[in-house]
């Protein structure tokens, strides 16, 4: 497991709190990999004789799994460990409050900038539940400028994802990146937008592959962006944050050349994913790029791959999690006024778990699509999706 | 002077419970829990080791100080690795897949094979 890598405003904590939050991380992989990958041979084999459908065959082995005791240990496990992992997190950022939301609020930002809008009213579908069973999800204010929610995400998703996504925690976003410049070199977006950007660790690496374009991101949740802005400014990088509703953009028709986001439409609602990808083709300049990494939606997966992911909208706080993966990405995107001809879907190699041959040849095929998309964490290749306008 | 935060659960919900009985499901985070202090402790045992090997005496801070290069950690998640594969055995077990088993029947099949001989 790589170490996470530091910058002014990261809590990570003391020698004893360090250790322990590294052992959850190779807990919680221990949970996935070897008592999941147990239950997976227990069940895959089993379920084999089912012929009924996706839906019907879904809900069966998810009774007889959790019906198991290895399903059962697996379970409790798995919730077990996700609160281990903000447990271990939450005693260095209290210690270190207010001190830290001083700093961050004295920093000098020579290069990022914040705009904060205090009447925008948080959706329900960010507060209904602390998301990942977060303590407070990515919104929640404990004192006046509060950044700690932002200091909880960038420690607490790290050793979540024990490093897998490098010592940034931006793997995903550095493929979207490098697939983008590689797939159309000649592309040069001067506006970039980044919807859901939470800390800007996303954002991050479209900065430094797109050096000339000016970087935007927006988030709903006040606390995270104003530690996004830290970390930013402390990691040299020019952003420009937004507390924005994806749902309705403050910006002009045509504003932007490249839109993206990471992982972001499965914690939206039913009603809110047609209306950002609607507000994503009016904000965007003819011949724009849209491009969104995402679940892979369920038709692709097996019973025990659907059981596996939906488990998380069940009983990891994230309830929008199961319908959004039974959506259509081409039907939404066709819907939002992309033409037909311009929706493309790509499963790429993670940039750092592939080889470069690996990822060119996905590069040169215009759509491929692999049964070995993971979620996050686990992931050998991430889902996109998007379209030209 | 600014007060202190807490960071408590705003909107988490009740904690799902697996087992027919929940305290079942208590003992395992109970378990679990207590399998990461051990691992810690470890950690610093570790660290002691090390601060002596190079250092020859321990001041107290020199070991809160102490955090392990990438080559260390690496050296460490290799230990709670196999750790972690030991103290979950009975469960990752093929053979054992938490499936019951008639040791009865077992016996009996096994005597029968034995009479033959």
């Amino acid at each position: 497991m790589v170490l996470q890598a530091e910058h002014n405003f990261l809590i990570t904590g003391d020698h004893d709190e360090v250790n322990r939050q590294h052992y959850v991380s190779r807990l919680r992989m221990h949970i996935l990999n070897h008592i999941g990958g147990g239950m997976r041979k227990a069940f895959e084999q089993e379920n084999k004789k089912e012929t009924s459908k996706p839906e019907t065959g879904e809900t069966n082995l998810r009774e007889k799994i959790l019906n198991s005791n290895y399903g059962k240990f697996w379970s409790t496990m798995m919730v077990s460990c996700q609160d281990m992992v903000w447990e271990s997190v939450i005693p260095p950022i209290e210690r270190a409050q207010p001190k830290l939301n001083r700093e961050i609020s004295c920093q000098k930002n020579t290069l990022s900038k914040l705009f904060l809008n205090p009447d925008l009213k948080i959706p329900n579908y960010l507060t209904a539940v602390d998301i990942h069973r977060m303590p407070g999800s990515y919104h929640t204010e404990r004192s006046n400028n509060d950044a700690s929610q932002g200091a909880l995400y960038d420690r607490g998703r790290f050793i979540y994802n024990a490093g897998q996504a490098g010592p940034f925690a931006d793997g995903i976003s550095r493929t979207m990146a490098e697939y983008i410049s590689l797939k159309w070199p000649s592309f040069n977006p001067k506006k970039i937008l980044e919807l859901g950007c939470t800390i800007g660790t996303s954002t991050v690496p479209f900065v430094n592959k797109f050096k000339k374009s000016q970087v935007h991101a927006i988030d709903i949740s006040a606390p995270v962006l104003r530690y996004g802005q830290a970390r930013a400014e402390a990691l040299g990088k020019r952003i420009y944050f937004h507390q924005m509703n994806a749902e309705k953009l403050d910006f002009d028709n045509g504003e932007f050349d490249l839109i993206f986001s990471c992982i972001m439409f499965h914690e939206t609602s039913r009603k809110a994913l047609p209306k950002i990808l609607k507000e994503c083709h009016r904000v965007l300049s003819p011949k724009g790029l849209m491009i969104h990494a995402e679940l892979m939606p369920n038709n692709n997966l097996k019973d025990f791959d659907r059981f596996y992911m939906n488990w998380d909208a069940f009983y990891n706080n994230e309830p929008f999690y199961k319908t959004y993966t039974s959506l259509d990405p081409r039907e939404l995107v066709l819907n939002a006024g992309f033409n037909e001809g311009s929706f493309f879907e790509v499963a790429i190699p993670d940039i750092d778990k592939s080889s470069a041959i690996e990822f060119n040849k996905v590069v040169s095929k215009s759509s491929v699509m692999s049964k070995n998309t993971g979620r996050v964490g686990e992931g050998v290749k991430w889902y996109t999706f998007g379209a030209w306008k | 002077m600014e007060e202190k935060i807490e960071i408590k659960p705003v909107n988490r919900g009740k904690r799902p419970f697996f087992f027919d009985d929940p305290a079942i499901d208590q003992l395992i985070a109970i378990i679990m829990a207590m399998s990461g202090e051990l691992s810690v402790l470890y950690d610093r045992v570790d660290t002691i080791e090390r601060l002596l090997e190079t250092n020859g005496g321990l001041k107290r801070k020199d070991i809160e100080k102490f955090r392990p290069s990438q080559e260390i950690e690496d050296e460490r998640n290799v230990r709670r690795n196999e750790y972690l594969a030991r103290l979950f055995k009975i469960i990752t077990d093929e053979k054992t897949n938490l499936t019951p088993h008639d040791k009865m029947r077992d016996y009996s099949n096994l005597m029968k094979e034995l009479d033959k001989t």
